[in-house]
């Protein structure tokens, strides 16, 4: 693995707090990215994957050195995201359209500039009507189907992430494949 | 096998090459399959397109002032050590409460007014800060004197004890019990501990 993480991790376990800096920038897209699909939107994109950074920073002694950090991150992440999700399970449905339309603020947030040309405001409000699609799928479909088509991971990686045996991943890759072919097939 | 099965095992990448041609010839005569085939694609390349998100501006400085306060190592080290040796750190603790305490006790004695315990006829010389014990004058039990001198031209039955002060014996004086001069801090505390003790024990009487 990479010197340089290595270093940061040593460090950081020293008592080095500064060093963490280094860590959160690095991957701090990758985690925001996850956790926004995961969740759906911007708000509770940042709770989580702020939470799933300082939980790292918490946990650095138990990071086995000898395993991928990312793999690590991304577990704390997906953890904490389906924590959240099971907690506002009861109002999932009624739900969904406030989800798309905070989706679609978390996509604005990206733009920097006030005015966007037309092209891009459709290209945005495309965008979240895929995050829409996939904030209907149920959660542990939904972390495999992040993972494997926007994260582009291994199975065997997203068994670690996942913490399921290879043959449970695969599965929900398929029910979650099926059940997007399905909402998706009339775009 | 299924044909979904194996759409499946094609999407998963299992395929051998010449398990994906037989697929792509079933695919040409089956128009069901060949639906459900382009589905699945079609939805994959629309997952596959959603942009990537970046994180929000300031991420990392929110995070980095989020974080609890860490010990540096070592705290860390000093706490293991101080688990492992108990018996160690309470008697360091006892120290510096002691040592504290004395402290307090001898500075501000140090600092104080004179103070005289003991019975009997004796002068006090406020200007000099000492106390006279006149010729004749006899003192029958114990004579204390805190901060001041003490000045012996009679008698004292008892013992005579002079903390940060300083005892004077006229060539007449006569003290029956012992004299003791206090002025170090140590041996301040050494009285004091000898005094507790003797309070402690009732045998110490007579």
């Amino acid at each position: 693995m990479d010197d340089w993480l290595n270093q940061c991790i040593r460090e950081v376990k020293a008592g080095e707090t500064e060093a963490f800096a280094q860590i959160v920038d690095a991957y701090k897209d990758k985690v925001y990215q996850v956790a926004f699909r995961m969740v759906g939107n911007a708000q509770e994109a940042q709770d989580v994957s702020q939470e799933a950074f300082i939980r790292a920073y918490t946990n650095i002694e138990r990071y086995d050195v000898n395993r991928k950090f990312s793999t690590w991150l991304f577990r704390i992440a997906t953890n904490l995201s389906i924590d959240r999700l099971r907690k506002k399970k009861p109002d999932f449905s009624l739900d969904a359209e406030v989800n798309g339309a905070e989706g679609l603020d978390g996509y604005a947030q990206l733009a920097a500039t006030d005015a966007l040309p037309d092209e891009q405001v459709v290209t945005l409000e495309w965008q979240a009507s895929i995050q829409k699609e996939i904030d209907t799928l149920p959660p542990k479909y939904r972390a495999a189907i992040i993972l494997k088509y926007m994260e582009d991971l291994s199975l065997q990686e997203m068994s670690e992430i996942l913490d399921l045996p290879v043959a449970t991943v695969k599965t929900h890759v398929h029910r979650g494949r099926e059940a997007l072919r399905k909402k998706l097939k009339k775009w | 096998m299924k044909h979904s099965d194996s759409i499946h095992r094609y999407f998963d990448g299992e395929m051998t090459q010449i398990e994906r041609e037989q697929l792509y010839r079933h695919l040409e005569g089956c128009s069901e399959c060949q639906e459900h085939y382009d589905e699945v694609k079609k939805s994959i390349a629309l997952v596959q397109s959603a942009s990537h998100i970046q994180a929000p501006k300031n991420f990392t400085e929110n995070v980095m002032s989020a974080l609890p306060q860490k010990k540096k190592k070592r705290t860390i080290a000093w706490k293991k050590w101080s688990k492992n040796h108990p018996v160690l750190v309470a008697a360091a603790v006892f120290l510096l409460f002691m040592s504290s305490m004395t402290w307090l006790n001898w500075t501000g004695m140090s600092g104080g007014e004179m103070a005289i315990s003991g019975v009997g006829n004796f002068e006090v010389d406020q200007e000099n800060n000492t106390v006279i014990i006149p010729e004749g004058e006899v003192i029958e039990g114990d004579l204390t004197v805190r901060n001041g001198d003490v000045d012996v031209q009679g008698e004292v039955h008892g013992d005579l004890t002079v903390i940060n002060g300083e005892q004077y014996m006229a060539s007449a004086g006569q003290v029956a019990g012992n004299i003791e001069e206090v002025n170090q801090v140590l041996s301040w505390l050494w009285y004091e501990t000898k005094e507790l003790f003797s309070n402690l024990s009732p045998d110490q009487e007579d």
